[in-house]
């Protein structure tokens, strides 16, 4: 940890020009999740997840019944998706204002770019190819239903890794830039991702895809996390010093 | 917080660090969500969850409990011994913990190879989907708990280190792992 930062040293607080950048990458934050909840919410019905129990031909009719607004909600994602490279290096940014090393920072970057193609691309295309064609043999369209929300609720390990390397950069860092709290409030989120795992075995009850363990508990607990994280990166943005010093 | 509120024994406060009670109360609410889904499907199919629980080794269970119990019981005991400023005691005491803790792992995966060697697993049916995952995300707090003990024990070792809130929020972690166990006993085990 030879690289670490230099405790913040306390000066006049930071002219409020100078951190019109930071604050651009802050309402990405609030925009991205509300067009994240749009979309996987109302228009493309992944959230909350339909059943894993329907059968070839009720899957065909829920691809004729909802394959417009798939097509519309995956086509908003395919634009605002780049926010996520946003919000990334905006975290991996005050992440590197900690006195840790900045690997932890890289690591986050790591895991979510990895994380968003099984946790939201693969989903979206799957969607995308079924309603594109809703017509084909029901098998491949069933195939393809399953593709995407096996993908989108089991994808746990990248996300896992994310949560431990914040959780544990939050612990380690000296400079306070986020509260010891949140780190175990990230690290909820590693045991609810681990029950996803079961999703790859059961076709209903509470460890299904869209059951009350792996996926509803799961959810609650991201939204407690992800509220609370816009609002202490906005803490974070608001107390940062003027001169102070951050890695490279 | 706590760093300075350690400062002054006598006064009421609380042990360990506030932060950690946060993870300790929310994560007894989640698990206390698990127990609930959990009774929900055991009020629906109760023959069949009693007739599978008959499976289960009650000996591996009550042995398992006791293993737990001995080692809240001595990492309580470390809390103590730190709070006198006997630092190797307190040592030796988390260490003793902490095997306790290892053994705990060691028979309950003995106990799950057992059940998968007579075909019981995961999918066999409601009671072991969730005998199988509750115990496994049990355990992967005892492993988190082995983390947590053996930065405690790198924290008595240290003479520049020894605080007392730190190895008071080690406990208090044990002690939440302890207490969860000792409810999966009950509803999984025990309960008729």
């Amino acid at each position: 940890m030879s690289v670490a930062a230099p405790p913040i040293a306390a000066s006049e607080d930071m002219p409020e020009a100078d951190k019109r950048d930071l604050w651009f990458c802050w309402w990405v934050l609030p925009f991205f999740y509300s067009f994240f909840g749009l979309i996987f919410v109302l228009l493309t019905h992944v959230m909350p997840p339909p059943s894993p129990h329907k059968t070839d031909e009720q899957i065909t009719a829920f691809f004729h019944a909802h394959g417009t607004t798939i097509q519309i909600g995956f086509a908003i994602l395919m634009v605002v998706i780049g926010g996520s490279g946003i919000l990334n290096g905006f975290v991996a940014y005050e992440m590197k204002r900690m006195s840790v090393t900045p690997v932890f920072a890289y690591t986050y970057i790591a895991t979510l770019a990895v994380g968003a193609i099984p946790g939201c691309l693969m989903c979206a295309f799957s969607f995308l190819v079924a309603s594109f064609r809703p017509d084909r043999d029901p098998h491949i369209v069933a195939m393809l239903y399953d593709v995407a929300l096996l993908t989108f609720v089991g994808s746990l390990g990248c996300f896992a890794a994310q949560y431990l390397t914040l959780g544990i950069a939050i612990l380690l860092d000296k400079n306070e830039i986020f509260p010891k709290w949140f780190a175990y409030v990230s690290f909820w989120n590693v045991i609810t991702e681990l029950l996803a795992a079961p999703v790859f075995v059961f076709k209903k009850g509470p460890f299904s895809w869209n059951g009350a363990i792996s996926f509803w508990e799961g959810t609650v607990i991201f939204v407690i996390y992800l509220n609370c994280f816009i609002l202490l990166l906005r803490k974070a943005v608001q107390d940062q010093r003027a001169g102070e010093v951050v890695q490279d | 917080m706590a760093a300075e509120t350690a400062m002054s024994p006598s006064a009421r406060r609380l042990p360990g660090d506030v932060n950690m009670w946060v993870f300790v109360l929310g994560d007894m609410v989640f698990f206390g969500a698990y127990f609930v889904i959990f009774m929900y499907y055991r009020t629906r199919q109760q023959d069949m969850f009693l007739l599978s629980q008959r499976h289960l080794s009650l000996a591996s269970g009550v042995v398992n409990t006791l293993f737990l119990l001995a080692s809240s019981w001595f990492v309580a005991r470390a809390v103590q011994a730190v709070r006198d400023d006997m630092h190797e005691r307190a040592l030796r005491l988390v260490a003793a913990g902490g095997g306790f803790g290892v053994a705990f792992v060691a028979l309950k995966i003995h106990e799950w190879y057992a059940l998968a060697h007579h075909g019981f697993k995961l999918s066999t049916n409601d009671f072991f989907m969730f005998y199988f995952a509750l115990t496994a995300i049990h355990v992967f707090h005892v492993l988190l708990g082995m983390f947590v003990l053996g930065f405690v024990g790198r924290e008595l070792r240290r003479a520049d280190l020894r605080r007392a809130w730190v190895v008071e929020a080690g406990a208090t972690y044990w002690h939440m792992v302890d207490l969860i166990w000792v409810v999966l006993f009950a509803i999984l085990y025990v309960m008729r």
